[in-house]
């Protein structure tokens, strides 16, 4: 048999299989629509979970491996929301002398603060900051310069714009140099920096203004003593670190007997965090998608198999005429294999389409590969061939003559 | 073309054995037009099936173009039903989601045979037929008459040495019953080799051999 008769037979196939399937369209449109939702939670969950790893490792990376931070405030307080200030600057100074810490940054951020310039305004948080602050964050400039420790010592009203805020006030236009009012302080602004958008801390992270911690706490607020968070880097191990800083602060707060007054969180936690939050999601999708799948192989196979008795004649003509029972069994094979193929792409696509939807409900940004498509593809695969395995089979054993006798 | 030799056929009820055919004994060359004739429940449609190998004997020896074909497997009978036999049947079965020459085409899909052109000549076929105008049309929309035309070209479409029809007038008013039966007679002129199984002794005429089954034997074998 020469080639080209074979793949014209196959073409001849290929073109039956898509008219059967148009002939039992109501069979078709559930299957698929079950094949194409189920698909569709797995593509989520893979790009997903790629996405809060990439998210992860991008916040790893931004914070290094090596950061511990110390927010005031116990646990329970925290879990509350109460905002209760017990770090201080003499603790953010004890801290330094641990061994093995190398930079410490201290912060003390004001939220809800009213900014103007010209006719422009904007509220966001303002963030009173050791000059450190730029390089402990690896935080580059898109203009100007960062404060220097002239603004820190002097409590200067100089300020460097979060790209966000640079937007909303000057669209654009250069600001270095000019000078905008935050709350009723007119203030120098000094630098610009870069956007780091939704990568790190989601996209209100481009939403604040960086200000000397002096000017902040003794112009902007009347605040003497305490800050909001310390930050601080270790050249020791981290886990050793965090137990030289809780003996020091309990000593500093006097906490003998009591619990913590503040919190130590290290980027170790938010790996955590963020490997709960994607094995939650694979939990909840991975069951939708199990049970979409399931589903819809069984509505697959029960409507399959109850077509079989209609198709009896159908069968035996073809056995009649040539065909084998293996071909009888990978015709039908085929074509729930064709519908779970055409559904899992369906799901696929949907799963692109609705990228932004679902970014928006989980906050984690959806990385999209070859992987996933393979992933897809074999997923729909499997349903095709499990739930079409019975009917098939059952397909490829009736005899023709039982077939024709009606 | 086709020997039988001792053939027997028998089935189980229950503990109970059927025997459906007893002993046949039967030779039928090329380019004969037979007419199986039997009343219902005579055996001869199990014949017919054997015949056509859709079904096994229990006993005896078949051989169909000199070749014993008891031994062999599905496959190899698929291929030789294909190679072969060109069927035709009372209740036409085409497939309803194809129209009038995708059915005359089924047989191509398992066919090994190099047919030139098998689209053009399922055309000529159902254009011989007078059905050149429905070729685009499903069974749904074609008379009794015409859909077992279309059947008779989906017989012929990939040149079988034996045409092999059970009761093929059966659902059919007599008049084209008798057109559908001309027609097997103008095939067996141009060389087909044609057996006919039907119960209708009207049909008889038709044939240039006769055999009749009764209580699966053969009773009646007249050559016209």
């Amino acid at each position: 048999m020469g080639l080209s008769q074979k793949i014209s037979q196959l073409r001849e196939f290929l073109e039956e299989t898509i008219k059967i399937l148009y002939y039992y369209k109501s069979r078709v449109v559930f299957s698929f629509s079950g094949v194409a939702l189920g698909i569709l939670s797995i593509c989520v969950i893979v790009t997903t979970i790629d996405g809060a790893n990439k998210k992860a490792y991008d916040i790893f990376e931004a914070l290094g491996p090596d950061a511990i931070m110390i927010f005031g405030g116990s646990e329970r307080q925290r879990m509350a929301r109460i905002r209760a200030n017990t770090l201080t600057i003499d603790d953010a100074d004890s801290l330094q002398k641990i061994g093995g810490v190398y930079d410490v940054l201290k912060v003390f951020a004001v939220r809800g603060v009213n900014m103007k310039y010209r006719d422009r305004k904007w509220q966001t948080q303002v963030v009173g900051a050791t000059e450190n602050y730029f390089t402990s964050y690896t935080w580059g400039l898109q203009s100007g310069s960062f404060f220097g420790s002239e603004e820190y010592n002097n409590a200067e009203a100089a300020c460097v714009l979060g790209a966000k805020v640079y937007e909303e006030l000057f669209k654009g236009e250069n600001a270095v140099g000019k000078t905008i009012q935050i709350g009723r302080l007119p203030t120098k602004v000094v630098g610009v920096l870069e956007e780091r958008g939704g990568t790190v801390g989601g996209p209100r992270i481009d939403d604040r203004v960086v200000m000397p911690l002096t000017t902040v706490m003794s112009r902007l607020s009347n605040e003497k003593k305490f800050l909001g968070m310390i930050r601080l880097k270790t050249s020791r191990d981290p886990e050793a670190t965090i137990e030289d800083v809780k003996s020091v602060l309990r000593r500093n707060h006097g906490l003998e007997g009591a619990e913590d007054d503040f919190m130590i969180r290290s980027s170790k936690d938010v790996l955590q965090f963020v490997s709960v939050i994607s094995g939650s999601l694979f939990l909840f999708l991975g069951t939708a998608a199990v049970v979409a799948l399931v589903v819809s192989g069984f509505v697959l196979a029960n409507l399959f198999y109850l077509t079989i008795q209609e198709r009896k004649k159908d069968i035996g003509i073809r056995r009649a005429y040539g065909a084998t029972r293996k071909g009888i069994l990978l015709s039908f094979l085929f074509e729930s294999v064709f519908i779970t193929i055409i559904g899992g792409l369906a799901g696929v696509l949907l799963s692109i389409a609705l990228q932004g939807t679902f970014e928006k409900l989980f906050d984690i940004p959806m990385v999209f590969s070859l992987k996933v498509v393979a992933f897809s593809l074999v997923f729909s695969f499997l349903t095709g061939v499990l739930s079409g395995l019975k009917p098939a089979l059952k397909a490829s054993r009736i005899e023709p003559i039982e077939a024709i006798r009606g | 073309m086709i020997t039988l030799k001792g053939i027997k056929k028998s089935y189980f009820i229950g503990e109970r054995e059927l025997t459906i055919l007893k002993g046949i004994n039967l030779e039928i060359r090329e380019g004969e037009f037979v007419i199986l004739m039997g009343v219902s429940g005579s055996g001869k449609t199990t014949l017919m099936n054997i015949i056509g190998l859709l079904d096994k004997q229990t006993e005896g020896e078949f051989y169909f173009m000199d070749t014993f074909v008891d031994g062999l497997d599905d496959e190899a009978l698929a291929s030789f039903r294909n190679r072969h036999i060109g069927f035709v049947f009372q209740q036409f079965f085409l497939l309803p989601y194809l129209n009038a020459i995708e059915n005359v085409l089924i047989p191509m899909v398992y066919s090994e045979k190099q047919i030139k052109h098998p689209r053009d000549k399922a055309k000529q076929l159902l254009e011989k037929f007078g059905l050149l105008e429905r070729i685009h049309n499903r069974p749904s929309q074609l008379s009794g008459g015409e859909q077992q035309r279309v059947a008779i070209a989906r017989a012929l479409i990939n040149d079988p040495d034996l045409i092999l029809a059970d009761e093929p007038t059966g659902a059919l008013d007599s008049r084209t019953g008798n057109e559908i039966m001309e027609l097997f007679g103008m095939l067996n002129e141009d060389g087909k080799t044609v057996i006919v199984v039907t119960h209708d002794p009207k049909l008889a005429s038709f044939g240039k051999r006769l055999i009749r089954i009764e209580d699966g034997t053969i009773s009646e074998d007249i050559t016209a």
